[in-house]
């Protein structure tokens, strides 16, 4: 009898033993399940601006600065920096002993490379690599930047890693051309590497041992990363109601963009824990002054500005007043570059002083086209509202309602549209807004704006820069090359048992989270 | 016989050659561009001139046919704009999915709607006949897409017993343990389907039992569920087997909001998403082998009824 019960208290030690060493090692380990909207574009982060290669590339690769939660650049790759010839010259010293994933130590050789890529095929190399720019290796951890110009925004443009200069071994940066690099040379410096991308099935990513993590605290995307899941594994779920019922059901740990109908509901829901946006984003308007009614004619777009109603348009289009807030500076609240100068234009909601203006602007009732997508049912239901809002103030509009790839196209044909309708996600710097870039359809390069934005990139002065940025808000609420509808707050859902998440800046992140 | 099947052969072959041009025209016909949906929101024209060239999308269309034909008819059906991935893999990766979801599918469709057709057609004009099919035209109205969300509600988020999407391979870790990610998405699809062959067969039944030969069978007193089994359900099938085929090649393609709703990786859902992301290879790749499966099954289908029925003649 005691040999029995002796046996079964050493079997239950045994087996309270196994499920507490189970415990700590899910506490540790185990697979992150992500619940994405739909398949990314390939993962080349330098080649694109899609959200969900986003949302994974910032796992492998990394840039030599990135953003700390107050949006403000700080080192990365990079150890610091000295500026020379009044901020012409650029030398920036790297981090010794970090490693890619394919074991080899990166140097200035592979950050030259990285950089050189980017400036020429880049979707954002031409910002800071304008004509006469170079970038060479001056030493095995430096790396030497040289512009014609002062650039004010070059340590944002540097850590913005949406279309922005990862860092990659010079074998692969320097053969790599317009085409998005082979999956098998997704190889960055990140605390997960690449392992496998099965179409419409998965895409893993795993631990990287061999990371060197920075030494100061983490904070934001900045400081150290620690790569505490084995594994991540990012699924396509298009269905918003699958991604919610798959979290409730334990099959992902996180889903990502979550519909506002939804958001009491899940708000309230203990099976779950909603995560919220950091940084909004933002529906614009673009008007078009290369072609048509509008070009040149800011009083009659200033009367269409005046018969918006913001926070309808807001309401259909995200729900509750928890997910969006109807304010007219292009940053919000908070932010270093929030600005209330020209704002006394947005949200007047004035029918009646719309056609008087309009009017005045010489309108004959010519039709406004506007361009929208049903592929982003938010832009749709605020372009809905908004023809409504203009036929009350005399503004004749027609639709034109295509998918995405055909507004892309069409969007870049001046003649086929007046208004089209996008979104923009907070850049860490004003010059990464799309309505300042001359080439991006819409076409902003009145004299004004052009004078204004020499004077913005031609200083690192802060203090100047901010300045500046107030008097080029002012310019946007005068000539109007876009309407900025209100600030909205994404929402994503995870399991209660995610723990230590960083709070989503632009994208989620998970480095230094882990499983309770 | 063999001349029949000669005959088909070559026809199928025009119809291929047909569907190849339609295809290409019609995918390069549809406005917008590939290139600026890999390249994102900020890409430059420039930017997306280059790629453009670099893919060969800037080549005259006819040049481009031909280049696709030729690569076609050598096995290459060209890599994937998005996936950088060979088509062939692609295809034969969402492939394995769509028909494992379109049998299982059909085994359900089989086994609900074949017997409760006949018990339909045998109890005509009764109250179970009302309820059976009053409860056929049910599943058959209300959209899949609203049965499959509230499958996955029950069925996964309440009672957790199956997965809520998803489906890792049989040749994944668990085997064929993971045909379980396949129960709920065909149950769903099964429905309106199992309706259809449920009515199929009702009326197919009902027709074949006022032959004169049914009236003869029963007369000489054979007994009546021989005389269902082999005087009237094997005269009906003919019906039956011909909407079979084309459901079960139907499936393939055009399950894509179940294929949607479960986040599966089929080839409806390949598609789909390949026309929004205008993936023109992925796209001309997926339609073309749909084509090929649909004449294929077609051709098997016809073939098949000599076998049910010796009296027809293949011409």
């Amino acid at each position: 009898m005691h040999f029995v019960l002796g046996l079964l208290r050493r079997c239950l030690v045994v087996i309270a033993t196994a499920l507490l060493l189970t415990a700590n090692a899910n506490a540790a380990g185990g697979t992150l399940r992500y619940a994405a909207v739909s398949e990314p574009a390939p993962l080349d982060v330098m080649l694109t601006t899609a959200g969900v290669s986003l949302v994974i590339g910032m796992h492998i690769f990394e840039a030599l600065y990135t953003i700390d939660s107050h949006y403000e650049p700080q080192p990365m790759l990079a150890e610091g920096e000295k500026l020379d010839d009044g901020g012409k010259t650029i030398v920036i010293t790297l981090r010794q002993g970090v490693h890619f994933h394919n074991g080899k130590e990166m140097t200035s050789e592979d950050v030259v490379a990285s950089l050189q890529r980017w400036a020429k095929y880049g979707v954002r190399g031409k910002l800071l690599f304008v004509d006469g720019a170079s970038s060479e290796a001056t030493g095995k951890y430096e790396v030497t930047i040289k512009l014609p110009e002062p650039n004010g925004a070059w340590k944002n443009l540097l850590a913005h890693l949406e279309g922005g200069p990862a860092i990659y071994p010079s074998e692969i940066a320097s053969k790599a051309t317009d085409q998005p690099i082979a999956q098998a040379d997704y190889i960055g410096t990140g605390p997960y590497m690449f392992k496998e991308w099965r179409p419409n099935r998965y895409i893993e990513i795993v631990r990287f041992d061999g990371y060197d993590a920075r030494t100061n605290p983490g904070d934001g995307y900045s400081g150290k990363r620690v790569a505490n899941f084995d594994a991540i594994r990012f699924f396509p779920v298009p269905d918003v109601g699958t991604r919610v019922s798959g979290i409730q059901a334990g099959d992902y740990d996180y889903a990502e963009t979550i519909s506002g109908d939804l958001y009491d509901q899940l708000s309230s829901d203990t099976s779950v824990k909603v995560v919220k946006a950091g940084a909004p984003l933002f529906g614009l308007f673009f008007t078009n002054s290369k072609a048509g009614i509008l070009k040149d004619n800011y009083k009659l777009r200033r009367a269409i500005e005046m018969a918006f109603c913001r926070e309808d348009a807001l309401r259909v289009s995200f729900g509750p007043q928890a997910l969006w807030n109807a304010q007219g500076s292009i940053f919000p609240p908070g932010n270093f570059w929030y600005s209330t100068a020209g704002t006394d234009k947005y949200n007047e909601c004035d029918p009646v002083g719309a056609k008087a203006l309009a009017k005045e602007a010489g309108y004959d009732g010519t039709p406004i086209r506007l361009l929208t997508s049903t592929n982003y049912q938010t832009h749709y239901d605020q372009a809905t509202v908004f023809v409504k809002q203009m036929a009350a103030a005399g503004i004749n509009v027609q639709m034109i309602v295509v998918d995405w790839a055909t507004l892309l196209k069409m969007r870049g044909q001046p003649e086929q549209w007046d208004i089209f309708v996008t979104h923009h996600g907070g850049p860490p710097d004003p010059i990464l807004l799309t309505f300042l870039n001359d080439g991006y359809p819409g076409w902003w390069t009145s004299p004004e704006i052009t004078a204004a934005k020499k004077e913005f990139t031609s200083t690192a002065d802060l203090t100047l820069r901010k300045k500046v940025w107030d008097h080029i808000q002012e310019l946007y609420y005068e000539q109007v090359p876009a309407m900025k509808v209100g600030d909205a707050y994404s929402y994503d859902i995870m399991s209660p048992k995610v723990d230590n998440l960083v709070s989503p800046l632009f994208w989620p992140v998970f480095f230094n989270a882990s499983f309770k | 016989m063999w001349s029949y099947v000669f005959k088909r052969a070559g026809a199928t072959a025009l119809t291929l050659v047909a569907a190849s041009v339609i295809i290409f025209a019609f995918i390069h016909l549809i406005p917008g561009d590939p290139i600026y949906i890999r390249l994102g929101d900020m890409a430059t024209p420039d930017q997306v001139d280059a790629v453009r060239h670099s893919l060969g999308l800037d080549r005259p269309i006819l040049i481009q046919y031909l280049s696709w034909v030729s690569d076609a008819l050598h096995g290459d059906l060209g890599q994937s704009i998005f996936y950088q991935m060979p088509i062939m893999s692609v295809i034969a990766d969402h492939a394995e999915t769509s028909l494992l979801l379109a049998s299982i599918t059909m085994t359900w469709v089989l086994l609900i709607g074949v017997p409760i057709g006949m018990i339909s057609a045998m109890r005509h004009g009764t109250w179970l006949d009302q309820v059976l099919s009053g409860a056929a035209m049910l599943m058959a109205s209300v959209p899949t897409f609203w049965v499959g969300l509230y499958m996955i509600l029950i069925f996964a988020a309440w009672l957790g017993w199956l997965p809520s999407s998803g489906y890792p391979s049989i040749f994944d870790d668990g085997g064929l343990a993971n045909l379980r990610y396949l129960l709920l998405p065909s149950l769903t699809l099964a429905a309106p389907n199992a309706a259809l062959i449920l009515r199929l067969t009702r009326a197919s039944m009902l027709d074949v039992s006022r032959e004169d030969y049914v009236r003869t069978a029963r007369a000489k007193g054979i007994r009546p569920w021989q005389v269902v089994t082999r005087h009237i359900f094997r005269n009906a099938l003919l019906a039956v087997v011909s909407a079979f085929g084309f459901t079960f090649a139907a499936l393939l393609s055009e399950a894509v909001v179940t294929e949607t709703v479960f986040a599966l990786p089929g080839i409806g859902r390949l598609v789909v998403q390949s026309i929004m992301q205008r993936d023109y290879p992925v796209i001309q790749g997926v339609v073309l082998v749909i084509v090929v499966l649909y004449l294929l099954v077609n051709l098997i289908v016809d073939l098949s009824y000599r076998m049910l029925d010796p009296r027809v003649e293949l011409q």
